[in-house]
């Protein structure tokens, strides 16, 4: 049937001729609708499952069984319990910890892992950042199908048992670093991955045939992490620690986050969530260090949209990915919650919220809204510098806007970076540890023996 | 103006009046089974009422001819021809966020079946997997060839023009900025963060062992001849490394 769309020109509705419109008002519509809202974007949501299994639960009877050995979490990691989507507990190591790199991270916004690194320095956490590691391989994965079940788990076991092994380089016992994953796609494909292996004899029996050739077994058996832990996670934990010290007040900043698909709807049920952050219905990472730190934490409407990033899709697809960030997740920011910045927890979404504005201007809709890593704000409100640390000239985004808001004087801060690149080509520049540690064994190692304790 | 003597479904699936496609009954089971044999098929897929979530969720669905639920019905179903049909572009669409997983009340994950799918269009060699991934081959000779899969040379004013002039805002040469950053593993350029030569060799045996090489090779003949060589180079280098300890 046609109606009439009150401007005298017809449009069709599709629905069929039994259709009659109901002519709501605008408020009685609203009404008639709001219990989707009260549903949509609730907790709820990802609770509403009939199966559902705790893989430690698994991870526990194998290492019984002597299948398997599990990388622990031990008291000299100095844990703090969190509660997940179910009310399950998580253990989230606080030092001791080695840096699984993401490549999107360093390769694109190097101030996201380099700030993590400064604020570990500024609370004498130990860890290492070593050359011994690969990707997830899970970008690729995702983006073009080239991979498999096997080829990620192989990846994902040889990595965290390097892990496991890697203080052996400075004299210290297996187990002492516990791995530290910085990338949001890691981070779900190493869940999914740890417990499609968990529950696979077969694909355990495939894959330990390949940690084997590889001299990556521990007693014969696979090494298997007690938790995966996001970089995120940390910073949540730390997050009253992180607050002694900042040094920059941000009451005034309305901040908008923007949470990642691989962190929290992958494997959803180990996302961390707590009552006290936006009622329990958001995953409580990002959020409630930026409620720590005293910025407006705004809600808005497309919260839970992904950012369009969609792995192959950011390369070659990029109407997608750029318009899918400008008009479902930037302009709802600016328009709705009225955001001074928005920020994020994972490499994708902050490569392309970041990258995907200025072109919007090009099609007559400009867009402007800063765009960091929470480790990156939090560096910076700490007082870690903008260009040195923070690395905020990698961002296309109007970070200045960012910090002139912050009261950081960004031109002064930049001239003083453009100085320090002098020192930098003459052999001078600063690092956030010794580089001796960087290589642990294979070629260019040099055993340095026990170093001393912090970075 | 001249048109296209075929259409799309008339090439992939046949005539629809024709009582003979040109995809036959035995090529469409080969891929339907391929899929269902992958171990992850049943976690990914318990049932199907139509409800419509994963759709409604969908950030694909809102720019493509693509429906999450429509991959899942087909597949609950059986329905080979419409898998076929799904495989030659729709499958491309999805952008692998999962919100439909997380979501869905039967927990299905329609973004996981999608995978199942792209996998085993590459190991039949379908032309929209060639086709689809020609553009991400520099992705795909980053990763296979360093165990990164992005680099600081690939972001290039160049290569993004839509990113804008502030891909970098300040000055000065690539490998002067990436010195300035205080982690010593990334002062590089070719590569996301230093990569020990050990490390690689063992990444080439995963790729080895779990026949990511010979996907690579079925969807791009080219790009494995070059990463093929560089593999052999580095593991050259790395077993004269380990002749050098010998010798020492």
């Amino acid at each position: 049937m046609t109606t009439g769309n009150g401007n005298g020109s017809e449009r069709f509705t599709g629905h069929g001729a039994e259709w009659t419109d109901a002519k709501l008002s605008k408020e009685d519509a609203h009404v008639a609708t709001v219990w989707v809202d009260q549903i949509i974007n609730r907790r709820s949501m990802l609770t509403n499952k009939d199966r559902v299994e705790d893989v430690r639960d698994v991870m526990w009877q194998l290492e019984k069984d002597g299948e398997i050995v599990v990388h622990r979490v031990q008291d000299e990691h100095e844990a703090v319990m969190v509660k997940t989507l179910y009310g399950w507990d998580k253990k989230i190591p606080t030092t001791q910890l080695w840096h699984h790199k993401s490549c999107g991270q360093c390769g694109n916004i190097p101030g996201y892992p380099a700030s993590l690194l400064w604020l570990m320095n500024q609370m004498d956490i130990r860890y290492l950042d070593e050359t011994d590691q690969t990707s997830c391989t899970a970008w690729n994965y995702h983006g073009s199908g080239i991979g498999n079940l096997e080829s990620l788990a192989a990846v994902f076991l040889r990595n965290f048992h390097q892990a496991y092994v890697s203080a052996k380089a400075q004299g210290l016992p297996e187990g002492y670093y516990y791995p530290l994953v910085h990338c949001g796609t890691s981070f779900g494909n190493y869940k999914e991955v740890r417990g499609y292996l968990l529950q696979s004899a077969k694909l355990r029996e495939r894959v330990r045939k390949i940690l084997g050739k590889l001299g990556r077994l521990v007693d014969g058996k696979l090494l298997i992490p007690e938790e995966v832990v996001h970089y995120s996670e940390w910073l949540h934990v730390m997050r009253n620690e992180i607050k002694k010290h900042q040094v920059i007040d941000c009451d005034h900043i309305r901040a908008t986050v923007h949470p990642a698909c691989h962190v929290y709807k992958m494997v959803p049920e180990d996302a961390i969530y707590d009552d006290d952050i936006l009622e329990g219905n958001r995953v409580a990472v990002t959020t409630g260090l930026l409620e720590t730190l005293g910025t407006q934490v705004i809600d808005y409407s497309t919260w839970y949209d992904c950012c369009g990033f969609g792995f192959r899709h950011i390369i070659s697809e990029r109407e997608f990915t750029r318009s899918f960030a400008i008009d479902r997740k930037i302009r709802v920011a600016i328009e709705e919650a009225r955001a001074d910045m928005m920020i994020g927890h994972d490499t994708g979404c902050i490569t392309t919220l970041d990258k995907n504005q200025w072109i919007g201007a090009a099609a007559g809709k400009p867009v402007d809204l800063p765009i960091l890593a929470d480790c990156q704000f939090a560096a910076l409100v700490c007082g870690a510098h903008p260009y040195k640390i923070v690395q905020s000239h990698w961002h296309a985004s109007s970070t200045e806007t960012l910090m002139e808001k912050l009261g950081i004087d960004w031109e002064k801060k930049k001239a003083e970076f453009e100085e320090y690149l002098k020192e930098v080509e003459a052999g001078r520049g600063e690092t956030l540890y010794d580089p001796r540690k960087m290589i642990t064994s294979g070629p260019g190692f040099k055993p340095q023996g026990q170093l001393s304790k912090g970075t | 103006m001249s048109h296209s003597a075929t259409t799309r479904v008339q090439e992939h699936i046949g005539d629809p009046v024709s009582d003979t496609p040109p995809v036959g009954r035995e090529k469409l089971e080969e891929i339907f089974q391929d899929i269902q044999a992958d171990l992850r098929f049943d976690h990914e897929l318990n049932g199907c009422l139509n409800c419509g979530i994963c759709t409604a969720t969908c950030p694909a669905a809102h720019y493509y001819d693509f429906s999450p639920r429509e991959i899942v019905q087909l597949l609950w179903t059986e329905n080979l021809e419409g898998i076929y049909d799904a495989m030659q572009e729709k499958i491309w669409s999805c952008a692998q966020c999962y919100t439909c997983a997380a979501r869905c009340p039967f927990d299905n994950s329609p973004g996981g079946l999608v995978m199942l799918m792209r996998e085993t269009a590459i190991k039949h060699g379908m032309e929209s997997a060639k086709s689809v991934l020609r553009p991400f081959s520099r992705v795909m000779l980053k990763l296979i060839s360093t165990g990164n899969q992005l680099s600081p040379d690939m972001i290039t004013p160049d290569g993004f023009a839509d990113w804008g002039p502030n891909v970098s805002k300040i000055d000065a040469p690539l490998a002067t900025l990436r010195k300035a950053i205080p982690m010593p593993t990334l002062h590089t350029t070719k590569t996301a963060w230093e990569v020990n030569l050990k490390t690689s060799v063992e990444l080439y045996t995963i790729w080895e062992e779990t026949g990511v090489l010979d996907s690579l090779e079925i969807i791009d003949e080219n790009l494995f001849d070059v990463i093929s060589d560089i593999m052999d180079e580095k593991r050259d280098d790395y077993e004269d490394w380990l002749d050098e300890q010998d010798q020492d």
